[in-house]
């Protein structure tokens, strides 16, 4: 049953997407407190351990009606009218779930007992992290699509618009994401490590009207397998 | 499920004496008993799921649901595992317990199918299939240990009843839900127990443990076997099953995978066939691996191989080290005869006024900052006495024995009197503890021996019985003897029998000194094996200067043949000793750790380090500078810089001149007053905010340390926490911190917690403002149930509600008097209700 598990070579975040975590709009920065949160940054990226699987299933259009999307060969349909808006029209599905690992849960519990102020900059820092392991992970889905002469749009995930987070249970068994990545998931559908991220994609046909016209400014930019082709995901 | 209080429920399915009787195990017949005793060898099958998806079953179907409805499909792929050598087949109910089958099916049907679908394979031996629960236990999950047990638990049931012969509990990666199945399976059948976990490429499960640590717990809890499976291929699990032999005291198993996956058209491939998997597999035989199968990617075709194998080969025996050894989840610690090692005492409120303050109040922070500068400091075991008359000590020893591991890799020593509490602690507890103590009373021995021997624990045995302590060295290994002897009967190893020979003052009886050190000598050589224990700072009382003579009397005692000491790891003369006499016994090899640590130090020493592991030094260039200012602006501005370094050394300048009301009133709330309006005008933002009220935290701490007790008022008591079902704690400690230095008193219960918990703490305490945070929409209706109950149980307290989903609407739709749109607004509250 075991799939591929990614490891993902990041090696730093973006201090000013880890300052807007924390609510910074141009604020002086006292030093001694940069210097925290330069060390906080530092910790996490020493602690966290992103890794990702993913998996494309073809969208089964018998099975599908308004409002569900069946995939083939995964018992799992998207309920709710945003993700059919989302997926609308595609020929297949990527589903992806990555995690920094446990070590992060464990390094934000030891600082609630000895520094919130780290354990705030921690947290800032490893969500910033952990949506650069999707945009890895979502990387790998646009080449995927690509290789497959399709055309990806961005990624989306439990909790948005009307699409339950109850789908968070399907996503992980789907991808077998216990067994490959250590995930769990609460009684209330809370992924386990907590710096976790479950997200589909759609695969189309045609190039899609959200697609970054240019590659700078693309998020999957730093993890891009198409352009070393001299090709884009736009074709 | 996502109960974070604590119950000890399911202790009482049993009577304590059922439960803790020895175990007979049910062995189907000879051959599998020569098996489980290491004399032959046994062969498991391969990949379930693999084949299963083979024949067109859907990612993330449940595939135990196929006995049910297409058994010959299950029948079939057992048939062909027995068809190419399998004597043991294992059920398909790796997913079969009630949480994940969510009701898709009963978990007696399941079993009962599953068992019927092996048994018509017509295999040797029916093994039950129990793999993880699918939710991650407390502390750093929702699940409670308790809760895991009960759905493992019926499982057993189930599969007990349906005829299985064995159970394989497999493919585990938290060892605290390893050894809930194992207890469920020890304790609710008497059919041998298989245990396996899983690895990955560092060595360790996901959870950190390591083959060591799994071997040692697992192996001490009495499974009947234990071992690797899934994780990698053979040659990556190789090195691992040889960590695992080293500390396992029964057979070991490897099912390993075909190599590494690759998708290849969508399809997942390994990169391995039978062939090149048999080699490795014969290198594992080799270094003593016994019962052997496959796991994801393997097929008949890899069981086949094997048999060959087994069939040309004779099981090589493997030896269990016989050196001390204990475990957390993440952490072995093992002494070799002549090694020393450290048990860190602070984590004990009998003469300490400010833990017992925090352990009546339940604010297990404090405890947490004890076990990390322990840890920090070179503990090894953590000694852990929640002894108070007031409080309810099994339940409290338990949430604390939970909470420390998340902060301390440390494995831990149960220290109580009460065998309810030992019992309670030890039994959720995902390593191999110590069990603090028994002694050579009758009583005492028969209470905890069994308890020691059911949870697998080493057990501290002090020389002392109806008579009191004995006077002579004589006397006290006597006493050592009758415990040792008992430890024996229970079938427990030496190395895990710790005597404490009891230190006394010599300043009361001088010959103790002597007498104690003598008794160790005894003990170390009439009793071979056993290990020996001691809290050395008793020595000392009634003399000045007493950690000289505590060193002294260390280092003494280490040459009369002392194990661990039970010391202070934060006092540094206690810690010299030791490193020194670790470059003495050879333990530490090159004396590279004592260099490290050593050179080029001044020999000015024996200072005991601050507790605090949040203190700072004051940090060059960060003095306060005295210039013209008044040491009212200079604190005031400290504040507000957020600057905590200089603020010690300012307060007591103004404590000097001022009362410590003054100091509050006029200096430090104003100052965090104006920190709060910048805040609210977007002048700061959140760390700064923070970064504040560490520093204003730093001057009231001094104030506090300064004044008697009690000469500090407090403002009144706030309770918070984060409610059950939200792991989501950060917004919480913000509101805490601020709470604090506004002068109320915080009772911080944590996250994930349960509404009555919360409520009865408010009854307790006599709490009139409460707080709650919920992250999520999800955990929102638990807020509601929490308000609800409040307003049955404790009308008079008002509440407060925060957290990023929740909006004024939604705080008036879940009954709350009041919405906190951030921590400074929270303070505000508390001034309003409280004053």
């Amino acid at each position: 049953m075991t799939g591929m598990v990614e490891d993902f070579d990041i090696p730093s975040v973006d201090r000013g997407e880890v300052l807007r975590y924390l609510g910074h709009a141009g604020q002086d920065i006292p030093p001694d407190l940069d210097a925290r949160i330069d060390d906080a940054v530092a910790r996490c990226m020493e602690v966290a351990r992103p890794r990702g699987v993913t998996r494309v299933f073809d969208v089964d259009l018998p099975s599908s009606s308004p409002g569900r999307v069946a995939l083939a060969g995964a018992a799992l349909t998207l309920d709710g009218r945003d993700i059919s808006a989302h997926l609308g029209g595609a020929t297949a599905a990527g589903l992806l779930a990555v995690t920094l690992g446990i070590g992060i849960d464990r390094e934000l519990r030891l600082l609630s007992a000895t520094d919130p102020l780290a354990q705030v900059v921690l947290d800032a820092a490893a969500t910033a992290l952990v949506e650069r392991a999707a945009d890895a992970a979502e990387a790998l889905l646009v080449g995927e699509a690509a290789s497959r002469g399709l055309f990806a749009n961005d990624r989306y995930s439990c909790g948005y618009g009307d699409f339950p987070l109850d789908e968070q249970r399907s996503f992980v068994s789907t991808l077998d994401a216990g067994r490959l990545l250590g995930l769990g998931l609460t009684p209330s559908n809370l992924l386990v490590p907590t710096k976790s991220v479950t997200a589909v994609l759609g695969m189309f046909g045609e190039p899609q009207p959200g697609m970054p016209a240019l590659c700078p400014k693309c998020h999957c930019h730093d993890f891009c397998t198409i352009r070393a082709t001299g090709r884009t995901c736009r074709g | 499920m996502g109960n974070a209080s604590v119950s000890t429920s399911s202790v009482s399915i049993h009577a304590p004496e059922d439960r803790l009787r020895p175990r007979r195990v049910r062995v189907a017949d000879g051959h599998l008993a020569d098996a489980l005793a290491g004399r032959a060898f046994l062969l498991l099958d391969g990949a379930m799921g693999t084949q299963l998806q083979a024949a067109g079953l859907e990612a993330g179907a449940l595939p135990e649901l196929l006995c049910l409805t297409d058994p010959g499909a299950v029948t079939a792929v057992h048939a062909a595992y027995v068809a190419a050598g399998s004597e043991v087949v294992t059920t398909n109910t790796f997913g079969a317990n009630a949480s994940k089958l969510g009701g898709a099916a009963g978990v007696g049907e399941v079993f009962s199918a599953a068992v019927a679908c092996a048994r018509a394979a017509r295999p040797r031996y029916v093994a039950a299939d129990i793999g993880p629960s699918g939710s991650l236990l407390q502390p750093l999950g929702t699940l409670s240990f308790d809760d895991a047990y009960d759905l493992f638990a019926e499982q057993v049931r189930a599969a007990d009843a349906a005829g299985a012969d064995l159970f394989v509990i497999e493919t585990m990666a938290d060892l605290a839900e390893a050894k809930a199945a194992v207890l469920a399976a020890k304790e609710n059948s008497d059919l041998p127990v298989l245990c396996t976990m899983t690895f990955g490429e560092d060595g360790r499960t996901f959870l950190g443990t390591t083959p060591e640590v799994a071997a040692a717990t697992l192996s001490a809890l009495g499974v009947d076997a234990l071992g690797i499976n899934c994780s990698l291929g053979p040659d990556e699990v190789a090195p691992l099953a040889r960590r695992m032999l080293g500390w396992a005291a029964c057979p070991v198993v490897v099912q390993a995978n075909a190599g590494l996956p690759s998708v290849v058209d969508g399809r997942t491939t390994y990169s391995i066939g039978p062939d090149e998997y048999c080699r490795a597999v014969g290198r594992m035989l080799e270094a003593g691996v016994t019962i052997v199968g496959g796991c994801c990617g393997t097929t008949p075709e890899f069981v086949r191989a094997e048999r060959a194998l087994l069939d040309a080969r004779e099981p090589v025996s493997h030896v269990a080290s016989s050196d001390f050894c204990v475990a957390s989840a993440q952490r072995l610690v093992s002494l070799a005869a002549g090694e020393v090692g450290v048990i860190g005492e602070r984590i004990n409120p009998t003469g300490k006024r400010r833990l017992k303050e925090a352990l009546r109040a339940g604010d297990h922070d404090y405890v947490m900052g004890e076990a990390i500068a322990q840890t920090r400091a070179g503990a090894e075991v953590l000694d852990v006495n929640a002894g108070l008359p007031e409080i309810d000590e099994p339940a409290t020893l338990v949430r604390l024995v939970g909470e420390l591991q998340a902060v301390s890799s440390c494995p831990l020593q149960v220290d109580s009197a009460d065998p309810l509490a030992v019992e309670a602690a030890v039994r959720s507890y995902p390593g191999k503890p110590i069990i603090n103590s028994t002694n050579g009373k009758a009583s005492s021995l028969e209470a905890i021996v069994p308890i020691a021997r059911h949870y697998g624990c080493a057990l501290v045995g002090l020389a002392l019985d109806e008579g009191g302590i004995p006077a002579t060295a004589q006397g006290r290994a006597d006493v050592a003897a009758r415990i040792v002897r008992a430890a024996d009967a229970a079938g427990i190893r030496r190395a895990d029998v710790l005597v404490d020979c009891l230190t006394m003052a010599v300043s009361t009886d001088q010959s103790q000194g002597r007498t104690i050190l003598e008794a160790i000598r005894l003990v170390k050589s009439q009793m071979p094996g056993v290990r020996c224990v001691l809290g050395v700072s008793n020595v000392s009382f009634g003399l000045p200067f007493r950690e000289l003579l505590n060193a002294t009397f260390l280092a003494a005692a280490f040459g009369a043949g002392l194990d661990l000491a039970i010391i202070n790891p934060l006092n540094e003369r206690l810690m010299d000793a030791v490193a020194a006499w670790r470059v003495v016994n050879a333990q530490d090899e090159g004396a590279a750790g004592y260099i490290g640590a050593y050179a080029g130090r001044a020999p000015a020493a024996g200072t005991t380090r601050a507790a605090s592991s949040a203190a700072e030094p004051p940090a060059a260039g960060q003095k306060a500078s005295p210039g013209d200012q008044t040491p009212e602006r200079r604190a005031a501005e400290l504040v507000i810089a957020g600057r905590r370094g200089p603020m010690p050394e300012v307060t007591e300048a103004l404590l000097a001149e001022h009362d410590a009301m003054y100091v509050i009133d006029q200096v430090l709330i104003p100052a965090l007053d104006e920190v709060g309006e910048r805040f609210e005008r977007g002048t700061f933002f959140l760390p700064q905010l923070m970064a504040s009220a560490e520093a204003a935290k730093a001057g009231f701490e001094t104030i506090r340390a300064r004044s008697a007790a009690g000469s500090v008022p407090s403002k009144g008591k706030v309770a918070l926490c984060t409610v059950r079902g939200d792991i989501h704690d950060i917004g919480k400690n913000i509101v805490r911190m601020l709470l604090e230095n506004y002068g109320y008193q915080v009772i911080d219960l944590g996250r994930d917690v349960e509404p009555q918990a919360f409520v009865d703490c408010i009854v307790r305490n006599g709490i009139r403002l409460a707080g709650l945070s919920a992250l999520m929409t999800t955990t929102v209706p638990a807020m509601a149930e929490t308000i609800a109950l409040l307003r049955e149980q404790a009308p008079e307290c008002k509440v407060m509600v925060g957290g990023a989903v929740l909006n004024p609407e939604y705080a008036r739709m879940v009954g709350a008097d009041f919405y906190a749109k951030d921590a400074a607004e929270s303070a505000r509250i508390a001034a309003e209700v409280l004053g």
